[in-house]
């Protein structure tokens, strides 16, 4: 029942807020009310840790004959590291709006309900329960968007990610029906090796990775409560799957190809992450860089550490989103947050880097592995320099006294999470790591960083670069795609009018005739 | 009193008395309060046996006979009859919301009272008659009496006509092989002729083309109820011919034939599905692969089979009543349902454009919502069988997916800057909620169906078992 009690508090928290806008719109207490239930959540998640790991299991779908699963949470080292992270973003999330002038106790509302829904991904403990949440959040998200948006370009790409996302679902749903075919039940803790590949390819789907696409490259930068908890979240919820990807299973032909595509990923993500005027317009990059690393260590049979560069996507990312205010004394607070970043001995994702010793394909991919892979992790550090040492939207020095307080708080509790989960966060957070490779990729950031402040402000977007945009971001392809489709559909439209026009009668009793003619012999 | 007065001659006689009626919401209760006890009788009185209330007592017989001919209600029908009757009550209810009480209650209450007298009579070859008979019924409930009878409409006539003659003449075969059990010169000429009523019975591809049409011309929520009735029975008739003849239930061929004229269905609707434009049509080619899946669970072995077969009913008839409701609307405020013409319109009728695409997604199999649970099984329990099958299905199945996503980029699709509003009444607000919760609410806890379906394969003695 522990599993279920912080995912309750921050729907009740939800519902009392809904409620008391309804009924009292004047009501001044909304904040204390849901900062109470924030913080009631996070204590409820580290309750968690007095029995790990626990299940929770709704009761069995009858008839047992066809319904072998039925939604079950699982509490374990895997799930509570991201239960730990959306728990304390959705804290930091209430803490630090004290900031922000306009905030709207319906938007913290319907923040609860997606972290709510986040706590039921990421504790899924089979893919059944898996995609059911997965399509509550993304029902969650389309709604929320296609409320926002207001052009059509717009709604045609919030379109484009919920078409993404439930490919990603049918995927999962694709490796079950494939399990089944091998006498296997799926289960997170028993992946055929036939299947396991289909869970990678659905987690990088929906994270934009695999293949490498970006929706909401132009999304409402404005929200910056409620809209990064429902980009963080909607990660969280495809990141925890790539940590239950047993090491074997991903042991296969296409794992080179799979990491080459992921590199492409992370490094357009980390170029154009550091070149973004600021950090709410490159979060689209942030989410896929850190999505390639956590898809490019799960490849090479690291499943803890994609936790780690999950965690540090949701915990690092937050941390800069939120940072609205901004106050010279507060730049130790986020090198203390790119510290998580660094992979650096004892930091959250010093495994971020290691290997699993069942893994064979090391030998032939890792020269390749590490010259992709760490630029790729130093434009990220970069960038996320370059961010948070902008002036920001606001000063914090001209708040009052109470909200330079809370503040801080708010923005510290996530990098105090890092440094916590990164020492106790799940069985080997806490290692040193491959340490010249995250010395590497900081000397090589800081070259970056310093770089950008030099050049980067120059740089205008020119038609080459635009045009290689193009080519990463695989708009090719999904243009071949779509003029393929268009074909397929004057075909189909030739079939329809044949069969539905005035001689459709006659063409139907001609089909039967053939058909029959050619089935009759056989069944015979 | 015998069964068949109560579930078939009383709503028979009902349709006629509501027929005159013109207030909208006095036909709509009167229906959907009839059709809900007819429900609960049949889900709670006993046949065959006396009913003792004090010094009164009430025996409900399950025979009736009419010039030689017997309408037979039995203990074992009961679950059929309340599943037929509670979704007749789900249809008529929402009527009323969207104004279609009037045109499709008396039509609608006589075509059910008919198509359970088809599941009823003895000899059952006189269901094809009465078969016939709602079909011929749902004529003036298709067709605007102010517009032409469309090629829609025409098609159905004519498909469903051309599977009379092919059944009763294999019926009068069956006979022989009754009597002749060994001459399979028969058996197969029989055989054919079933597979070809069938065919045209259960519109299966080529035969279907008339489905997307009627849903492009006819009025949504009328054509939504006529895809749910006449399949369904058609399929119960089938499962009838099936329960009855040992040797076609026995044929080692019959799973294959199904396998194949399911999959085609699936194949046929959901490929098509993939590149329409047109709202109603898109409905049209659900309700194929519909007919597919259902057509494939009884083609898995066992009991298996028959239960997934009953299980896909509850969710089909809540999505096909919530899609229909949801379209009709739609249709309402626009000139067409062309998805030229119903671009953006989910700021204006967000209700309509969510049930729609919800309902959409149920038949889809995506998850949390009613299709699912179904689906999964049904995916599962094919996949065991046959690769190559599931495969199929699925590829049927991303087709509406493919379909569902065009939809909602057209209906969310913002011409201008508009915004958002409500155009939909209460009732037709507070019916598709419930819809939508209704769904969701099956998606998560299927079980609480089963009580209900459980029962139902005892309805077939021998393919029950």
């Amino acid at each position: 029942m522990l599993i279920l009690l912080p995912i309750l508090l921050l729907i009740l928290t939800a519902l009392t807020l809904v409620i008391l806008r309804l009924a009292r719109p004047t009501f001044k207490y909304s904040w204390l009310i849901a900062s109470g239930g924030a913080i009631l959540a996070l204590i409820a998640v580290f309750l968690w840790q007095l029995r790990l790991p626990q299940t929770l299991a709704l009761p069995a779908w009858q008839l047992q004959a066809f319904f072998f699963y039925s939604p079950t949470w699982l509490a374990d080292s895997v799930s509570w590291p991201y239960a730990l992270s959306l728990t304390a973003l959705a804290l930091a999330i209430i803490l630090t709006s004290v900031v922000r002038a306009k905030v709207n106790p319906m938007a913290w509302a319907g923040m609860f309900m997606l972290t709510a829904l986040g706590l039921l991904a990421v504790t899924a403990e089979n893919p059944l329960t898996l995609v059911l949440a997965w399509t509550a959040l993304d029902l969650m998200e389309l709604v929320s968007m296609l409320l926002s948006v207001e052009s059509e370009e717009q709604s045609e790409g919030v379109v484009v990610a919920f078409a993404a996302r439930l490919a990603g679902t049918g995927l999962v749903i694709w490796a079950s029906i494939l399990s089944v075919t091998s006498g296997t039940w799926l289960s997170f803790s028993n992946v055929p090796a036939r299947a396991g590949i289909y869970f990678l390819l659905a987690s990088g789907l929906r994270l934009g990775v695999l293949p490498l696409h970006l929706p909401y490259r132009h999304e409402n930068t404005l929200r910056r409560g409620f809209g990064s908890s429902l980009r963080l979240v909607s990660a969280a919820s495809s990141l925890v799957l790539l940590a239950r990807i047993p090491a074997s299973a991903v042991n296969t032909s296409l794992t080179p190809y799979l990491l080459t595509l992921a590199a492409l990923a992370a490094l357009y993500a980390g170029w154009m992450w550091l070149r973004a005027s600021d950090e709410l317009t490159g979060r689209p990059y942030w989410l896929l860089g850190m999505a390639s690393l956590a898809v490019a260590a799960s490849l090479r049979a690291n499943p803890t550490g994609s936790i780690a560069w999950g965690v540090a996507l949701l915990l690092g990312g937050g941390y800069l989103f939120l940072n609205s205010a901004r106050q010279r004394s507060l730049i130790w607070l986020s090198l203390f947050a790119l510290w998580g970043l660094t992979a650096l001995p004892f930091s959250l994702t010093a495994s971020g880097w290691s290997m699993h010793s069942t893994y064979s394909g090391g030998a032939q991919i890792s020269a390749l592995f590490w010259i992709l892979f760490l630029p790729a992790q130093a434009l990220l550090l970069a960038g996320y320099f370059r961010h948070s040492s902008n002036v920001g939207e606001t000063s914090l020095e001209s708040q009052p006294p109470w909200v330079k307080v809370i503040y801080p708080l708010g923005l510290l509790l996530l990098p105090l999470s890092q440094v916590l989960l990164g020492l106790w966060g799940w069985e080997g957070a806490r290692q040193v790591g491959v340490w010249w490779a995250a010395l590497t990729a900081l000397a090589l950031g800081a070259g970056l960083a310093w770089l950008s402040t030099k050049v980067l402000t120059r740089l205008t977007s020119s038609d080459a670069t635009s045009r290689w945009g193009d080519v990463l971001r695989l708009n090719w392809l999904y243009r071949g795609a779509w003029g393929m489709y268009r074909s397929l559909g004057q075909v189909s439209q030739v079939i329809t009018s044949t069969l539905e026009g005035d001689g459709g009668v006659i063409w139907s009793f001609i089909i039967l005739l053939l058909a029959l003619s050619l089935l009759i012999p056989g069944i015979r | 009193m015998s069964a068949a007065l109560i579930w078939i001659f009383l709503p028979f006689g009902l349709a006629l008395i509501l027929g005159p009626l013109r207030n909208e919401r006095l036909t709509a209760g009167l229906a959907s309060g009839a059709s809900f006890i007819l429900a609960l009788t049949a889900w709670l009185l006993p046949l065959d046996t006396a009913i003792r209330a004090g010094t009164f007592s009430l025996k409900i017989a399950s025979s009736l006979e009419i010039l030689g001919r017997y309408l037979i209600l039995n203990s074992a029908d009961r679950p059929l009859l309340t599943l037929i009757y509670a979704t007749t009550c789900f249809w008529f209810t929402a009527a009323a919301a969207i104004k279609m009480a009037q045109r499709l209650i008396p039509l609608g209450l006589g075509i059910t009272a008919l198509l359970v007298a088809s599941l009823a009579v003895e000899p059952f070859l006189y269901a094809a008659l009465l078969i016939e008979m709602a079909v011929l019924l749902a004529v003036p409930l298709l067709s605007p009496p102010d517009h032409a009878p469309a090629r829609g409409l025409f098609r159905f006539l004519i498909f469903q006509t051309l599977a009379m003659p092919f059944i009763l003449f294999s019926g009068w075969l069956l006979t022989g092989i009754e009597a002749n059990p060994g001459d399979l010169a028969l058996v197969m000429q029989a055989a054919v002729l079933l597979g070809l009523g069938f065919t045209f019975l259960l519109a299966i591809f080529p035969f279907n083309t008339w489905i997307p049409l009627l849903t492009e011309e006819a009025p949504p929520y009328s054509a939504g109820f006529i895809l749910w009735t006449f399949p369904t029975t058609a399929l119960l008739f089938a499962l009838g011919f099936l329960d009855r003849y040992s040797w076609l239930r026995t044929a080692p061929q019959l799973p294959n034939i199904l396998i194949i004229a399911g999959l085609l269905m699936v194949l046929s609707g959901g490929l098509l599905a993939a590149f329409q434009r047109h709202l109603g049509r898109l409905l049209g080619y659900a309700v194929i692969v519909e007919g597919g899946f259902s057509l494939l669970a009884l083609s898995l072995s066992g009991t298996t089979g028959l239960n997934l077969f009953f299980l896909l009913l509850i969710p089909r008839v809540f999505s096909l009543g919530i899609w229909s409701f949801s379209i009709s609307i739609l249709k309402e405020h626009s000139p067409s349902l062309r998805f030229s013409e119903v671009k953006g319109l989910m700021r204006t009728l967000p209700f309509a454009a969510a049930g729609a695409l919800l309902a959409h997604m149920s038949l889809a199999g995506v998850p949390l919502l009613a299709g699912f649970p179904i689906r999964q099984a049904l995916w599962e329990g094919l996949a065991r069988q046959s690769f190559g099958v599931a495969f199929g299905v699925l590829i049927g199945s991303l087709g509406l997916l493919i379909g569902l996503i065009r939809s909602l980029a057209v209906l969310c699709m913002v011409p201008e800057s508009r915004r958002w509003e409500a155009r939909e009444s209460w009732p037709e607000r507070i019916f598709l909620t419930l819809g939508a919760l209704a769904l969701i609410i099956l998606g998560l806890f299927p079980q609480w169906a089963t009580p209900l379906l459980v029962r139902l394969p005892s309805v077939f003695e021998h393919l029950g078992q």
